[in-house]
């Protein structure tokens, strides 16, 4: 094994563990289709990444922050709903980023690709999902309330619409660092699919929580171990039919 | 009453709010005191918890404006609190999520009538009525001052919304707090309210629940908005 290789499953066990906790808030907020859909919208910037020869982690970043303030503000100033909003945004992002790049980068950028991470943006991604985690630790309990029972912050310190504004932002960052090994298409197995298995295996939020992160770390290490070894399975595929893998088991184990 | 000499907890003047163009509330004025009881009366849609939702800050005023006493805690029941079924969250851990508790969570338990039992229990297995208890655990573990209680959703039977308002009633007078409640039940408003408030849109009354509750002004407050039926 290089040091490459370790270096990139350290920071693939940091951005699940951070994909895995922000999915725990996505699937009891109710937002994972807009989520997934989100993640579609980094494609222009990434485009713009290898165009212009710069880390696409960067492009995916600034293209994913610009939809969350259009979509916040447009959802604070209208009455449409973000979904629709979503919906708007990321078809329209997928058909600009397809003209811009190639199809070979295309199927990188729509799957993900282990091989082509440079060390830099393992570097960024680690750092970032460690600010994830940190971010969230931090502001758990009013990220949760905001999460659960929105009409309940009313006597947090942080209203509610930056609350929501800043788990917006949580969320584009988990995406921008996991489209690197899995993909704008498969991102939302490393965050939803574990959240999802979690739930069916936990009684109480402690267990859901932990479940949630070690299903995302098991998954994307095992995937990221698997196409490493077989030379013929993409990464990002591998972790999906994992993490599935460990959601069709959760199915039998549904605590009510 | 020696009440009256107090400093109000709430002071209100003028309130209006209009949301996309629609006025919801008009021109309310009114304060309250420590300790008092104050109902909210007025037909479906007169714009009664939306009146508690802007007092709290969930929404903001158009006009007028909403003081409170420095450093007043406030405990707010929504009227609404959807728990999704598979929310994996026990009763211990949904109060922990409230900040600053004075309470520890046997006291509260104490306070609110839930057997210690129910600390493990699952969120999503209680039914509205239990609920409604553990909101009011929520609203009253960090000791407020005064307490907003909104009216629950008809999913809440009759025999519940009945406790609920006994138990509100009763840690109003344990616990000393002033209580803004929205209730249609007459009777309990005769009953416990030191000042009630009738509410369509504008206030059509403020006062003693029996200088203000003539039979004329039920019938005015109520008989003119056919979407309200109630029985009593």
């Amino acid at each position: 094994m290089t040091d490459y290789f370790i270096y990139t499953l350290i920071s693939g066990a940091f951005v699940a563990i951070a994909s895995g906790l922000i999915g725990s808030f996505l699937v009891l907020k109710k937002m994972t289709l807009m989520s997934d859909a989100l993640s579609h919208v980094a494609l222009p910037g990434i485009a713009l990444g290898v165009i212009f020869k710069f880390e696409p982690i960067i492009g995916g970043l600034l293209f994913l922050f610009l939809s969350i303030i259009l979509i916040w503000g447009i959802e604070n100033k209208t009455k449409l709903a973000t979904e629709s909003i979503t919906g708007v945004l990321f078809v329209t992002a997928l058909a600009v980023g397809s003209i811009l790049i190639s199809e070979t980068e295309l199927l990188e950028a729509f799957f993900g690709n282990v091989e082509d991470i440079s060390p830099l943006q393992l570097l960024i991604q680690t750092i970032i999902a460690i600010g994830i985690i940190g971010i969230v630790a931090k502001n758990f309990k009013s990220l949760m309330l905001v999460s659960i029972a929105p009409d309940l912050t009313y006597s947090e310190k942080i209203s509610r619409t930056k609350l929501e504004l800043l788990l917006l932002v949580l969320i584009a960052l988990t995406i921008s660092i996991g489209i690197g090994f899995v993909g704008v298409l498969l991102m939302s197995a490393l965050s939803i699919i574990p959240a999802v298995t979690a739930r069916n295996l936990s009684r109480n939020l402690k267990m859901y929580i932990w479940w949630s992160m070690f299903i995302a770390t098991l998954s994307l290490i095992g995937g990221i171990i698997i196409s490493h070894f077989t030379q013929s399975m993409n990464p990002g595929v591998a972790t999906v039919l994992i993490s599935t893998f460990f959601f069709l088991i959760s199915l039998f184990g549904i605590r009510k | 009453m020696e009440q009256k000499n107090k400093q109000p907890v709430l002071t209100v003047e003028d309130l209006s709010l209009v949301i996309d163009g629609k006025k919801i509330l008009k021109d309310i004025s009114f304060s309250i005191i420590p300790e008092e009881v104050l109902a909210i009366i007025g037909p479906n849609g007169s714009g009664k918890s939306m009146l508690l939702k802007t007092l709290v800050g969930i929404r903001t005023p158009t006009s007028g404006t909403i003081t409170w006493a420095p450093n007043t805690k406030v405990g707010y029941l929504p009227q609404r609190f959807q728990v999704d079924h598979y929310l994996p969250m026990t009763i211990e851990e949904f109060l922990s999520l409230k900040k600053n508790p004075e309470y520890s969570l046997s006291e509260v338990f104490s306070l609110v009538k839930i057997e210690k039992g129910w600390r493990t229990k699952n969120l999503a297995h209680l039914s509205s009525g239990q609920l409604q208890k553990i909101l009011l655990a929520w609203a009253v573990i960090d000791k407020p001052e005064i307490l907003l209680f909104d009216e629950p959703m008809e999913n809440v039977d009759i025999a519940g919304q009945e406790s609920i308002y006994r138990l509100l009633y009763e840690l109003q007078e344990t616990l000393h707090v002033a209580l803004v409640i929205v209730s249609h039940d007459l009777n309990l408003v005769y009953r416990y309210a030191d000042q009630v408030l009738c509410l369509n849109q504008k206030m059509l009354c403020y006062g003693a629940p029996h200088d203000e509750l003539t039979e004329k002004r039920i019938k005015e407050l109520f008989d003119t908005h056919t979407l309200f039926h109630h029985t009593h």
